[in-house]
């Protein structure tokens, strides 16, 4: 855009304004201006501030007006030069602009999972990406091919413009090691181990992660035999994804809670530290100790889709359906027992099953937040 | 709403915006002064400068109620780490494990918790649709949702304040984005953009006049055409800052009709008539012939690239028997008069696919709303960043929110211009006074 210009100029200044876009006659005309508008009413065609813009965009900024392909150019590059690049803000040193996934290994992604058929845990793995973005990226790429089919509008060179200005996370080329796209077991931190804990422990005694588990969820400490028998806490990794159930509690009523496990449990590969602790205990037996890993995660992956089906059984059985014929409506049919829990002590509490006749709706009422919280898929 | 969010330069208030005025003010911006003033000052001024930038078109009541002093981080762990020390040795010796040489044994870097403080705003679907790198500024991301140009999993969302759950999939209509972050139009581009418009029923007649006349007149003189095809692709590919819209787009016109003046020498005249894509797919296999014919080229990087580009030109596969037949009588054209078998080298026809492929995706339609052949706005790369909790698709402008954005040592995930003196002060002011 060229500086802003008063559209109702007198005639004496049309000779300095008729190049609009050059910034080279600004100050000439600037200071003509001050001359001339001793007894002028309107307003000046050009602040300081907006001049001392324009300057910094036509000198220093004049090189972030267009990106440079495969490079970053934020505002850092002018004053620290390229090797800042990775910083948009110049104040905030803890912002940094991480890569994205690169076109191709979006489609090796795609392709592993869908077509090779490999587990989204193997492939987070192998590939460095967190089993969450593999599942979104799988979403994407099926709804891109659906869109493709379909002949929809897509928006190809807004996507290479931005792959080129943005660091992307490349595929490796065939025999080369795949870099990783990010950490792949990041912990949560627990609200829990936010208190800072004064715990004596004994000199004689080991205090592991097991431990201060349960002295950040404040459970008594495990008894001689219960820990002698945990040799490392990623034994109990194991032990928590075949039988999840064996978790213990503290608290009673409203306040249970389960005992805060260790991180050995709590990462999303929790295979990995077993397979790491099986390399230090094997260093010569690599095979033996890769089948073990793969007859680990066959057992784990089995236990889990054991667990998904019994809850996916259980919700079926809870919840029946019946759609009646040329029918848009579907009719949820679930068991219910008539007791004061469950319905309220008049039969009309809000959580009571069915429709409740003579309560009025809220909908309308006033300051009612009608704004959806989620959006089923 | 009044947008009240208008980038002043004598305030200096940092927008979520990518326009200039903004990233002037963003290298300008200093952090303002603490000597002299007291707590409750330096507080205020800190909120006022970050709330500028977070969230502006959320009242304060509301971002009040959205504010939690709890902040989500987390911990890379090492599994190489976990799997040699069951956690004995970290507590050793006084709790922290047992320091080596005088220095603590376990040293980790601070998380810059504070900067997290605005992170529920990044939850609000018009923030997202910003990081997302699909609108220009917030503002106008929040005009896409009310304009009905957003969907949620599917389905039209008209709140720019849903807050996205994780695992949402939320979609912009793609010319949209395309409108927003592209260079905008001129005003002779607007005023070739209504002729257009008006000129659409005649169009179609236009095409086939042209088509008619202008198989008779060609004479077969392919040696100059491929010549000519090559030299204005290269023009149309080099990146040179300098050409004029108007006249990169002359160039591009031509380069179009000379495309269609070799195609017109084919003998399947359908190809014309065609969509641009099967007149690119007919002359992509008419040069790979040509290549092949040459010794084996290297497998560079850009072919793969294009290859996996031009997925669409499969269907030409089908029709192979009859472009078989257009390639070698071109190819016995320009090779018998020994011409270009030693002058093009494969740099050139790299170039001429380039420029094809350009063509095909990114064409000249004065009837959008942004300038055509699209290309991005100014100043746009100095806002290009998109944060970890986002995944994005651009090619179908859409993006999944994977997670509620954390802190790690040494870096936080939310986006914000301020460093640590103005986040610390301003979560500070949100605590309401516990701190």
């Amino acid at each position: 855009m060229a500086p802003r210009v008063q559209t109702r100029v007198s005639n004496s200044l049309l000779p300095y304004l008729t190049s609009t876009s050059s910034i080279s006659s600004l100050p000439s005309s600037s200071s003509s201006q001050c001359f001339s508008r001793q007894f002028s009413v309107t307003a000046a065609p050009q602040t300081k501030l907006r001049r001392q813009m324009f300057e910094w965009l036509s000198t220093e900024g004049a090189e972030l007006k267009h990106h440079i392909p495969g490079e970053t150019n934020y505002v850092t590059r002018i004053k620290d030069g390229p090797m800042s690049a990775t910083r948009p803000f110049p104040n905030n040193p803890n912002f940094v602009s991480e890569s994205i996934l690169s076109e191709e290994l979006r489609n090796e992604v795609y392709n592993r999972v869908v077509e090779e058929k490999k587990s989204v845990r193997a492939v987070s793995m192998d590939l460095g990406i967190d089993m969450k973005r593999i599942a979104a990226v799988v979403r994407l790429v099926e709804l891109e091919k659906r869109q493709r089919e379909q002949g929809k509008h897509l928006a190809l060179p807004y996507a290479r413009a931005i792959h080129e200005m943005v660091p992307t996370t490349p595929l490796a080329e065939a025999g080369e090691r795949q870099t990783y796209h990010e950490p792949i077991n990041d912990l949560p931190a627990h609200p829990l181990t936010g208190a800072q804990i004064f715990y004596p422990v004994s000199e004689s005694r080991p205090f592991n992660r097991v431990e201060a588990g349960r002295v950040f969820s404040s459970a008594p400490a495990l008894e001689q035999h219960e820990a002698a028998e945990i040799s490392h806490p990623s034994d109990l990794a194991e032990k928590v994804i075949e039988n999840p159930k064996i978790i213990g509690w503290v608290g009673k009523g409203k306040n249970a809670r389960e005992i805060l496990q260790p991180a050995d449990v709590r990462i999303p590969h929790p295979h990995m530290v077993a397979l790491e602790r099986d390399r230090m205990a094997h260093p010569n037996e690599r095979r033996a100790v890769a089948e073990r890993q793969t007859q680990r995660l066959e057992r784990q992956d089995a236990a889990e889709q054991q667990r998904r089906d019994r809850a996916q059984a259980r919700r079926e059985k809870k919840l029946q359906t019946f759609t009646p014929e040329k029918s848009r409506f579907e009719y949820r049919i679930r068991e219910t027992t008539y007791t004061e829990q469950t319905t309220g002590s008049d039969g009309r509490a809000p959580w009571a099953a069915g429709r409740r006749y003579g309560v009025p709706h809220r909908d309308r009422t006033r300051g009612e937040v009608k704004i959806p919280t989620r959006v089923e898929a | 709403m009044r947008n009240r969010a208008t980038n002043t330069l004598s305030k200096g208030k940092i927008r979520q915006s990518w326009s200039k005025y903004n990233l002037y003010n963003l290298q300008q911006f200093r952090s303002p002064p603490t000597t002299n003033r007291t707590f409750f000052q330096q507080k205020w001024s800190a909120k006022a400068v970050s709330r500028a930038y977070h969230g502006e078109q959320v009242g304060e009541g509301q971002w009040k109620r959205m504010f939690n002093h709890r902040i989500r981080s987390v911990i890379p762990m090492n599994t190489s780490d976990l799997a040699a020390d069951d956690g004995s040795l970290f507590s050793s010796g006084r709790g922290s494990g047992l320091d080596k040489e005088g220095k603590p044994a376990f040293q980790a870097r601070p998380t810059p918790y504070t900067s997290m403080a605005f992170a529920p705003l990044e939850r609000r679907l018009d923030v997202a649709i910003f990081r997302a790198l699909f609108a220009s500024s917030a503002r106008q991301a929040r005009q896409f949702v009310i304009h009905g140009a957003v969907t949620v999993n599917g389905q039209k969302m008209r709140h720019p304040s849903y807050l996205l759950n994780p695992g949402d999939l939320f979609q912009v209509e793609p010319d949209r984005v395309l409108f927003a972050t592209g260079t905008p139009k001129t005003k002779l581009e607007r005023r070739e953009g209504r002729l257009a418009q008006r000129k659409e029923p005649e169009a179609e007649e236009a095409t086939e006049a042209e088509q008619v006349e202008a198989e008779p007149t060609e004479t077969p003189n392919t040696k100059e055409t491929l010549k000519g095809l090559l030299s204005q692709a290269k023009t149309i590919m080099s990146t040179d800052k300098d050409t004029l819209p108007a006249k990169r787009k002359q160039e591009l016109r031509g380069f179009q009709k000379a495309v269609r003046r070799v195609l017109s020498r084919s003998e399947s005249s359908n190809v014309l008539t065609d969509n641009l894509e099967a007149q690119f797919s007919q002359l992509t296999l008419l040069l790979n012939a040509k290549r092949s014919e040459k010794k084996q080229p290297k497998d560079t990087k850009k072919d793969k690239q294009l290859s996996e580009e031009d997925t669409p030109a499969t269907d030409a596969a089908t029709d192979a028997a009859a472009s078989d037949k257009l390639s070698e009588a071109f190819a016995q054209a320009t090779l018998g008069e020994e011409v270009d078998a030693s002058e093009l080298s494969d740099e050139e026809f790299d170039t001429l696919r380039r420029a094809l492929t350009q063509m095909r995706d990114n064409p000249i339609d004065n009837t959008k709303p942004y300038a055509t052949p699209w290309r991005p706005r100014d100043y746009m790369s100095a806002f290009a960043f998109i944060p970890r909790y986002l995944e994005v698709n651009q090619n179908i402008c859409a993006a999944v929110y994977l997670r509620h954005p954390v802190a790690r040592p040494g870096s936080a995930e939310v986006p914000t211009p301020f460093g640590e003196s103005i986040a610390t002060p301003a979560y500070g002011w949100y605590l309401r006074r516990r701190w």
